[in-house]
């Protein structure tokens, strides 16, 4: 639809009148019509009691007949009360053309502005936070253009119209008035910012509230196993009791606003029916002027208190607007920056030279880091939790970037490189398994980015070991996965995104732990899967286990963010080191469990390892032969 | 009533439901006088500002026309007098109304959570902690709402619109009988308008959830989206999304754009038929121009109530909705009840004995089936198995949260239905793996286990469970807060707290579910000592994920989907190869890499020192 491409970083502005007046672009227009709209509405309706003064003055005190007139009054009492009916619509619905189109806008830039903003930002930004800014913070500048600018335009254009009127009436009535006027607006601001307090601590009791009865429901064991149920609802009752009482205060409040500001309107409305109607009999005005005013003096008085709210209500709008501003005023990861596509593809050699890496200046995390892989090469990265294994292979994305040294890609810098292009190169199986509320087909083919057949699609889930899991679901690849489908193990949604990455078919693939939570049968099973696709192309393994790294070509052992021993599984086996000691370590814990067995296990002597371990036993063997 | 429709949010029945309407009013109705109050002072309210349009006809004839300023000043006073009356109404209905809503939202507040104290496990299992939250929040305030501002609402416009009636056949019948064709239109365009608008409202309100949901997705799942560089393809979907909005969100707004001016047009028309007939009226002596006028604020004020009409209708549709599903909460019946003449032996030590018990939570997934155990009174028995095998089941059934479907459980010789629940509940002392603390104090949740306990009964408690070198040491000690479900904790020095807590209970029955998470050497060895001494001479359950646990209890039981896969000790276990086999030698493995990994960094942290 229209102007739906406006930059909107543009509302990132110093000052808030001017980011608004921008957030408005290709809507001024129209939404200058929905005030003027309502401006001409207000002068309609003054009209229609300025028509009923002429009919009572000049029509009904006519002798003879006065059914035509009559008629004429009539038709234009009905016509301006189109017209002004006419004026109202289109002003609602220009109002709200500009506030659901800016809405939408907004809300579609910035779900892609969150999903291009860099990794370093979502790390330090809470789900809840952003969310919450997303869509109430949102909704609330919604209503700030749908009903509150408008509402305060609505209700200073009536008072102006119907002011004027007044004055045009006479002017000495029209100025008594409204003496009143900024007593209420006084009264009724000061009033909703107290209730505006008020209503938030009977806001905060409701959470505490809330906060017992959560715990009461997710502490249901508890309670039950130590039969506490009466002094549970004693405890509620505590603060059920709090709640009322505050809610009361909040009524006493209102109880008492509405009353006041009633008497104080009251006796404005009053005085001015008596020093009209005094007017009238002495012949100062007409009675049809009388009546011409009475209609007015109520439009002009009343309306006022709502002024407070809506003032009240359009502040809290404008602290959402800086809340949104906040997440808008952050720089997208430019995607296509960079300027090298190969042409014949990417071969898959890396070069890391000299690299430092840090997420924030004062703390570096890796150090010094260089290495050389050759195109379908398998490197493995061992270390202990915060060794700076997953940062490491987080660069190559360049999710991050690196702060120093060099890293290329088949010789070029990857700066050079497009981020969109370069991720579509690489493969990523994450430690903690993703899933999206979708079917699981579509999971799989999440990202391809292309439309798959069905063959091709169970051919990955296949090969990640998943398929006959998914076929045990009444709904196959269609079933829905999370709160309105089925829950998935933490190994079967690992294998589903290792089905992801396999349909994808990078050429660089980076497995982060990702056997992880699967047990180790199917470990063994996807590894077989594995082996075909990772001879072609270059992968980097993260693991902490021997058994996962022994074939690789090439193994850094990283502490600290440092490599500290590199090499092929026999080569650091000869080298005194922590490799040496992980792998002697996971060859003395196997000895004992041979040993506690053995020592239980008196009937019958096992070599009962289970097959997973045979071939890792073996070597054991061997190397306690060689040592 | 199914499930499905009883999970369904914000979802309203399309009718009202007279029994729903009948039990919300009685809920007002235990407090008829606030109820009555408020009922008379807004009636009294509408009513007296259809006398002032009177009383504004009355200005225009009898003074200004007659000429009268002595009259004028009387009406003008009784007009200030009255209009003090009205404020004072105004004072009490807002009151009334308003308390009258807290105290129905404080009634069933109070009564929900007294029923969901009583349902039983089965209940907690099947719905969702949010769906009973908002039953308790969102849905009281709509009913608390209903009973007051909603029979507000309803009163105010009746009133209003018969008083000015009445007040208009007063001043001319034959004109009256004009604006009583009205109505009728009015009301029936009313309806029109309210059905549209509430379909499209509808609509805004489930798009507004998926764009939530979208929202959430995108930011919770921000990495893969990168990784998967599904940007364009997203947005995409979502400007579809926020597009449907956009319309839905649109067509509601000038829907309702329209349905005021549609509505000014009608009475527009009743206006001009006064001015014509009005003015032959006049002519012929039957009409004043103070009653014209009259007519005329009469017609423009009905307007009002019939504009509300849309919203009060919508509003008390959900109400009685969300009406609905709190009273499907107040009567739901708990499965687990004491059964007419159950008793309390005073102790339930003993032998437990599972007698041919069935059990299923779905009849079409048996769980256990024929299955007979005996557990000797002071026997400790570890449940090993995967995550979700049903380990917990069988501690369930124990604990009488659930029943067996057939067959019989015997505690002490006593089939426990014949127990009551107090009976069983309060003799069983319970640890969990992710213990569950409430806020407050570390005393008050040590205290949870006897409320009448002494500080230094609790002392002894958290001395003998050993946990009390780590409170101690905490800045407040004893009166240090936890924080709410125990954050400040850590788990290790939870289990500590909530070993205590059974321990001050001085319970028959033992059930323990050891953490799975690491907890520090010390504090591991600490929740040792502790189990031992509170399972000893008691007969223990221990949901087991360590191997010294395991090992040292004088019967395993292998939990495998569901069923008792393997019982025995650990010697028997072992030379059986089975499942027991397995699970023990991959736990081996892990346990000593953990524990050579922990020794690796002491001695680190020994060498830096």
């Amino acid at each position: 639809m229209d102007n739906l491409d406006y930059d909107l970083k543009q509302i990132v502005t110093q000052r808030r009148l001017v980011g608004l007046w921008r957030i408005l672009a290709g809507y001024r227009w129209l939404y200058l019509l929905a005030i003027v709209s309502i401006g001409l509405s207000a002068l309609m309706r003054s009209t229609i009691y300025y028509a009923l003064g002429y009919y009572v003055d000049n029509v009904l005190s006519s002798d003879g007949s006065i059914l035509r007139q009559s008629l004429l009054v009539g038709t234009a009492v009905v016509g301006l009360a189109l017209l002004q009916g006419a004026l109202t619509f289109v002003s609602g619905r220009s109002a709200a053309k500009t506030a659901e189109g800016i809405t939408r806008r907004l809300r579609n830039y910035l779900y892609d502005h969150i999903q291009r903003l860099s990794f370093t930002y979502h790390d330090n930004m809470q789900t809840g936070e952003l969310l919450q800014r997303s869509t109430s913070d949102v909704d609330a500048l919604r209503r700030l253009f749908a009903e509150q600018l408008n509402g305060i335009g609505n209700i200073t254009l009536l008072f102006l119209v119907n002011f004027v009127a007044l004055l045009m009436l006479n002017v000495r009535l029209a100025l008594y008035s409204v003496v009143v006027i900024p007593f209420i607006i006084g009264v009724s601001l000061y009033f909703f910012k107290k209730v505006g307090e008020v209503y938030e601590t009977y806001q905060e009791q409701e959470a505490t509230l809330s906060n017992r009865l959560q715990e009461n429901l997710s502490g249901v064991r508890v309670v039950k196993a130590f039969a506490r149920q009466s002094y549970e609802i004693d405890m509620f009752e505590v603060d059920n009791q709090e709640k009322y009482r505050r809610g009361k205060r909040l009524i006493f409040m209102h109880a008492s606003f509405w009353p006041v500001t009633d008497i104080m309107c009251g006796i404005q409305m009053l005085a001015g029916f008596f020093l009209g109607a005094r007017m009238a009999i002495n012949g100062i005005i007409t009675p049809g002027e009388y009546l011409t005013y009475a209609g007015l003096v109520v439009l002009i008085i009343w309306p006022i208190r709502n002024l407070g709210r809506l003032i009240t209500q359009m502040s809290t709008g404008l602290v959402s607007f800086d809340r949104v501003r906040d997440i808008i005023r952050e720089d997208r990861e430019p995607l296509d920056a960079g300027t090298y596509i190969p042409e014949d593809g990417l071969r898959g050699a890396v070069q890391f030279k000299n690299l430092h890496f840090a997420y924030d200046k004062e703390t570096p995390v890796l150090h010094d880091i260089s290495f050389d892989v050759e195109p379908g090469q398998v490197i493995a990265l061992l270390g202990s939790t915060g060794s700076g294994k997953t940062s490491l292979v987080n660069l190559l994305p360049r999710f991050y970037d690196y702060t120093g040294g060099s890293l290329t890609l088949d010789g070029v810098e990857l700066r050079e490189y497009p981020r969109i292009w370069l991720r579509r190169q690489i493969g990523i199986v994450q430690q903690e398994p993703f899933l999206f509320s979708r079917s699981i087909r579509e999971n799989i083919t999440y990202g391809v980015g292309r439309t798959v057949s069905d063959a091709e699609v169970e051919t990955a889930a296949r090969a990640a070991a998943i398929h006959d899991v998914i076929l045990s679901f009444p709904n196959g690849y269609e079933t829905l996965v999370g709160e309105r489908g089925v829950t998935l193990s933490g190994g079967q949604k690992q294998r589903v995104t290792i089905a992801r990455t396999l349909l994808k078919n990078p050429r660089i693939l980076i497995m982060d732990d990702a056997t992880s939570s699967v047990d180790t049968e199917t470990e063994a099973s996807i590894r077989a899967a594995l082996q075909g696709l990772m001879a072609t192309r270059t992968t980097f393994v993260i693991a902490h286990r021997i058994q996962s790294v022994m074939d690789a070509d090439l193994i850094l052992v990283l502490d600290n963010g440092r490599i500290i021993q590199r090499g092929t599984h026999t080569k650091l086996l000869d080298q005194p080191g922590t490799y040496q000691q992980i792998y002697n370590l996971q060859a003395r814990i196997e000895a004992e469990l041979e040993k506690e067995i053995a020592s239980v296990g008196s009937g019958s002597n096992g070599n009962g390892n289970g097959q997973h371990n045979g071939r890792f036993q073996e070597k054991i063997t061997t190397t306690i032969a060689t040592n | 009533m199914s499930d499905e429709y009883r999970f369904e949010e914000e979802e309203f029945t399309t009718q009202f439901n007279g029994q729903t309407v009948l039990r919300i009013i009685k809920q007002g109705l235990h407090h008829w006088p606030l109820m009555l109050f408020f009922l008379v002072s807004i009636a009294t309210v509408s009513a007296l500002d259809s006398y002032f349009t009177y009383l504004s006809k009355r200005i225009m004839d009898e003074g200004i026309i007659a000429g009268n300023a002595d009259v004028l000043t009387r009406i003008i006073l009784q007009y200030g007098a009255l209009m003090l009356l009205q404020a004072v109404m105004v004072f009490g209905f807002i009151t009334c109304a308003g308390m009258l809503s807290e105290r129905v939202q404080y009634d069933l507040r109070k009564t929900m959570f007294g029923r969901l104290q009583e349902l039983s496990l089965s209940y907690f299992d099947r719905t969702p902690v949010g769906w009973l939250m908002s039953r308790v929040t969102s849905d009281t305030q709509r009913v608390g709402d209903l009973v007051s501002w909603g029979f507000l609402d309803v009163t105010w416009g009746f009133t209003n619109i018969t008083t000015a009636l009445v007040f208009m056949f007063f001043i001319s019948w034959r004109m009256a009988l004009i604006v009583l064709v009205m109505i009728p239109v009015l009301i029936v365009v009313a309806t029109i308008f309210k059905k549209k608008i509430l379909v499209e409202y509808r609509k805004v309100r489930k798009l507004n959830s998926k764009i939530t949901g979208s929202y959430n997705e995108n930011i919770t799942g921000v990495r893969v989206v990168k990784s998967l560089r599904r940007e364009e393809e997203n947005l995409r979907e979502f400007g579809e999304l926020s597009g449907d909005m956009y319309k839905a969100g649109y067509r509601a707004a000038w829907l309702s754009a329209l349905f005021l001016p549609t509505v000014l047009l009608i009475t527009s028309l009743g206006v001009g038929s006064v001015i014509v007939y009005g003015g032959y009226q006049f002519q012929l002596g039957g009409m004043t121009i103070g009653g014209i006028q009259a007519f005329i604020s009469y017609i423009f004020f009905m307007m009002w109530p019939v504009q509300e009409m849309a919203r009060v209708y919508a509003e008390m549709q959900q109400s009685i909705a969300s009406g609905e599903r709190i009273f499907s909460l107040i009567d739901a019946v708990p499965e687990i009840q004491n059964q007419p003449g159950a008793g309390d032996p005073g102790s339930i030590r003993g032998d437990i004995v599972f007698d041919n018990v069935d059990f299923y939570y779905e009849a079409e997934k048996p769980v256990l089936t024929n299955f007979n155990l005996t557990i000797k009174q002071g026997e400790t028995i570890a449940l090993v198995g995967p995550t979700g095998a049903g380990k917990s089941t069988l501690v369930n059934l124990i604990c009488r949260f659930y029943e067996p479907k057939n067959g019989r459980i015997l505690i002490a010789g006593h089939n426990y239905r014949d127990l009551t629940l107090h009976a069983i509940h309060s003799r069983i002392g319970m640890v969990l793996q992710t213990p569950h603390l409430f806020s407050g104090t570390v005393m008050e949740n040590l205290r949870y286990g006897r409320l009448e306990a002494t500080e230094d009964e609790v002392i002894a408690a958290a001395q003998m469970a050993g946990a009390d070198t780590f409170i101690s040491k905490l800045e407040k000690g004893y009166h240090t807060q936890v924080g709410e479900g125990g954050v400040l904790l850590s788990v290790g020095q939870k289990q500590l707290i909530s070993l205590a807590r059974a321990v001050l209970a001085e319970p028959d029955i033992f059930i323990m579910d050891e953490a799975t998470s690491s907890v520090d050497t010390l504090t591991e060895a600490l929740i040792q000592q502790g189990m031992d001494r509170l399972m000893e001479g008691r007969t223990s359950f221990v949901i087991a994920h360590r191997l010294s646990t395991i090992k040292r209890a004088d019967r395993i039981l292998v939990i495998e989907n569901g069923g008792v896969s393997e019982m025995g000790t650990h010697a028997e276990l072992i030379r059986k190869r089975g499942h027991y086999y397995d699970l023990y030698t991959k736990q081996f493995r892990d346990e000593m890499e953990q524990a050579y990994a922990a020794q690796k960094v002491e001695t680190e942290l020994a060498l830096a020192a």
